[in-house]
């Protein structure tokens, strides 16, 4: 087990698959029906990490609030992560705040001081960290990372998510959810 | 160890003179010669979409404008576009209780994630061939201007053909010298044929009215809002983006429109001076397999060097350079000293050994199955020239003096091979194979001087 048992304070929400070989670390909250794959990294070092609801977290993503060393210490930094988003295998996500349905695709990295809204697509490879937040529905693809401002949001990952929630207890063991859960905002 | 596969390092010159990687070379077993690209003309068999593989005939891309009828690229990005299916609720017209679902189609892009609802397109009920085809507002005024243009040259190719037959015009003034008009002599059929059609035909062609469409100088004023409105970068089209669709060149985004996509093509190359093919490839575009594939690097033995020497300005040096017969017949290889004069780009000294060099035949069950090699004791080898031996390949030392004091050390060297001709050309022959020797100009880049001081290793050498 890959957890450090001194500090970590993990609340799991009702119907949320965790795979007990991911890395937890920190104060982190996750949400009902969210999937967290084996070998996912969260790491919850400056503050605590929300994660809502219908998340899918996939492996070898690294989800950090890291400290910065520079900024004073008394300030807790809180990451909020919204509903319906997919963090695809490989990415790599500081930002604070990502609001409901973003896709982050294979490889990605998103600095700490971006924000993301509703609907943005970050494409494989990509890498974004200036202090912005992302108009909604954006696309960020290609080796220059171009945008483009989509008119639909990203199709949910409903289904992958039903069978995953069925595939992945026979074959990993999971972490049991917390019995209460207090009410998040999304 | 980079070296060994770095194409650029060992060059050979063509017959034209240009020096080009192994690689890169044909081989013309007529000519026995080596032509590069600029000596071989290259001629296109078939015309095939990237995407679906599908072959089309040359008339039948001409007609589609070489694009395939099928496949289609995204507007956004050029990746291809794909159909995707969603089941829609539809309420039932009649009856506004009973709802029936049905499956419409739209296509997206896997890359830039622009779907065909981005435009405001309306899904497609078929899978297949449910787009619509953009209308060119165009189209009619540049049909009218191509037909205007070839019934222009059609006139003029009659006015061509009627100063031909104009010498035989003199029989019919013969005819008039003795009374008889152009009619009468039709009436006795001493007109010829030829020239009457001409003269029919020349009175028939009509070049059609075309109104000319001239610049006029009234333009309308810029609109206010180029400078008051704000610019919304994601709403206005790139120029490749605007460039792709010529027809229409929307300038924003909600009018992009998906094209077609475009065919390539499959390339024969055929020998410039005696006409014989070179490579053809196989008519199935998902095969890359040839019919016909005469390229210099199965006929010519390579040459690769594996260590880049240490190399020091008028200090000797041994470099060891790896000669590869490509064929199944063993071959005798001479290295032997650079005829061409004034070679600027030289820049070493070359001690080549003097005697031949026996290369093994190539043994497929060790190249293509990874069976052990049979070892070179049958070979006699004076081990100073011939460092290492293995099955096909042998490692040979030259000595390499640098002549400049920094920049890329090249030498050059002609390299005597035997040639067998596996194939007879003609069936008139009486011996089955017969074998020629051919000598090719050798360069080799062995990489940067390094400087004389002890301890600097140039970047191209690597530390014993």
């Amino acid at each position: 087990m890959a957890e450090k048992v001194a500090k970590s304070n993990v609340k799991i929400g009702q119907g949320a698959v965790v795979c007990a070989e991911s890395d937890l670390q920190g104060d982190i909250t996750i949400g009902a029906k969210t999937v967290v794959h084996p070998k996912a990294t969260i790491i919850a070092e400056a503050g605590p990490i929300i994660i809502g609801d219908y998340n899918l977290i996939e492996e070898q993503s690294h989800i950090i609030n890291k400290k910065v060393t520079d900024a004073d210490g008394s300030t807790m930094c809180v990451m909020i992560i919204g509903n319906h988003n997919v963090f695809e295998v490989g990415s790599y996500v500081e930002a604070l705040k990502i609001g409901d349905g973003n896709v982050l695709e294979a490889k990605c990295k998103l600095g700490r001081l971006t924000e993301l809204t509703n609907g943005c697509i970050i494409g494989p490879m990509c890498e974004v960290n200036i202090q912005e937040t992302l108009p909604e529905n954006t696309v960020i693809y290609g080796s220059n990372c171009n945008r483009r401002v989509q008119s639909d949001r990203p199709p949910t990952q409903a289904l992958q998510l039903e069978f995953l929630a069925k595939i992945l207890p026979n074959y990993h063991h999971l972490r049991r959810p917390t019995k209460t859960l207090p009410k998040l905002n999304p | 160890m980079a070296a060994y596969m770095e194409w650029e390092r060992c060059l050979l010159d063509c017959s034209c003179g240009v020096s080009e990687p192994i690689s890169r070379l044909y081989f013309c077993r007529y000519c026995l010669k080596l032509r590069c690209r600029e000596c071989v003309s290259h001629e296109v068999d078939s015309h095939y979409c990237p995407n679906c593989l599908e072959n089309t005939t040359s008339a039948e891309a001409k007609m589609r404008k070489n694009r395939c009828p099928n496949c289609f690229d995204c507007p956004s990005c050029k990746h291809t576009l794909s159909t995707r299916a969603t089941t829609t609720v539809i309420t039932d017209p009649t009856d506004k209780t009973k709802t029936t679902t049905k499956k419409v189609y739209y296509l997206a892009c896997g890359f830039c994630r622009w779907t065909t609802r981005d435009v405001a397109m309306p899904d497609m009920t078929v899978a297949t061939g449910g787009l619509k085809e953009l209308e060119n507002p165009h189209a009619n005024w540049i049909g009218g201007v191509l037909e205007y243009y070839m019934e222009l040259g059609q006139l003029e190719k009659v006015q061509r053909d009627k100063k031909k037959y104009a010498k035989r015009k003199t029989h019919l003034n013969l005819s008039d010298k003795y009374g008889l008009t152009s009619v009468v002599a039709k009436k006795r059929g001493m007109l010829s044929p030829a020239s009457l059609q001409l003269k029919e035909q020349a009175d028939k062609v009509k070049v059609r009215d075309i109104s000319n469409r001239d610049a006029s100088d009234a333009v309308e004023p810029l609109s206010q809002d180029y400078y008051t409105t704000d610019c919304i970068l994601s709403d206005i089209t790139t120029i490749s983006q605007r460039l792709a669709l010529v027809e229409l060149q929307p300038e924003q985004t909600k009018n992009l429109f998906p094209s077609r996509k475009l065919l390539i093509i499959r390339r024969s190359h055929r020998c410039k001076e005696c006409e014989h093919n070179l490579t053809k490839s196989d008519f199935n575009p998902s095969s890359i397999k040839f019919k016909i594939q005469m390229v210099a690097i199965q006929h010519i033995p390579e040459i690769r060097f594996i260590k880049p020497p240490m190399l020091v300005f008028n200090e000797e040096s041994e470099v060891v350079l790896t000669l590869t017969n490509p064929t199944v017949i063993q071959s005798h290889v001479n290295l032997l000293p650079s005829n061409k004069e004034n070679d600027k780009l030289v820049t070493a000294e070359l001690v080549l050994p003097s005697s031949e060099l026996i290369l093994a035949p190539k043994d497929e069950t060790v190249t293509d199955y990874g069976e052990e090699p049979s070892d070179g004791s049958a070979y006699q080898d004076d081990p100073s020239i011939v460092t290492f031996r293995k099955a096909n390949k042998i490692g040979v030392s030259v000595k390499v003096k640098p002549t400049i004091e920094s920049g890329n050390v090249w030498i050059a060297f002609i390299l005597s091979h035997q040639y067998t001709n596996m194939t007879p050309m003609l069936k008139s022959e009486s011996s089955g194979v017969s074998t020629f020797q051919l000598e090719h100009l050798v360069h080799v880049n062995l990489g940067q001087v390094s400087d004389s001081t002890a301890g600097s290793h140039s970047p191209g050498s690597r530390p014993n």
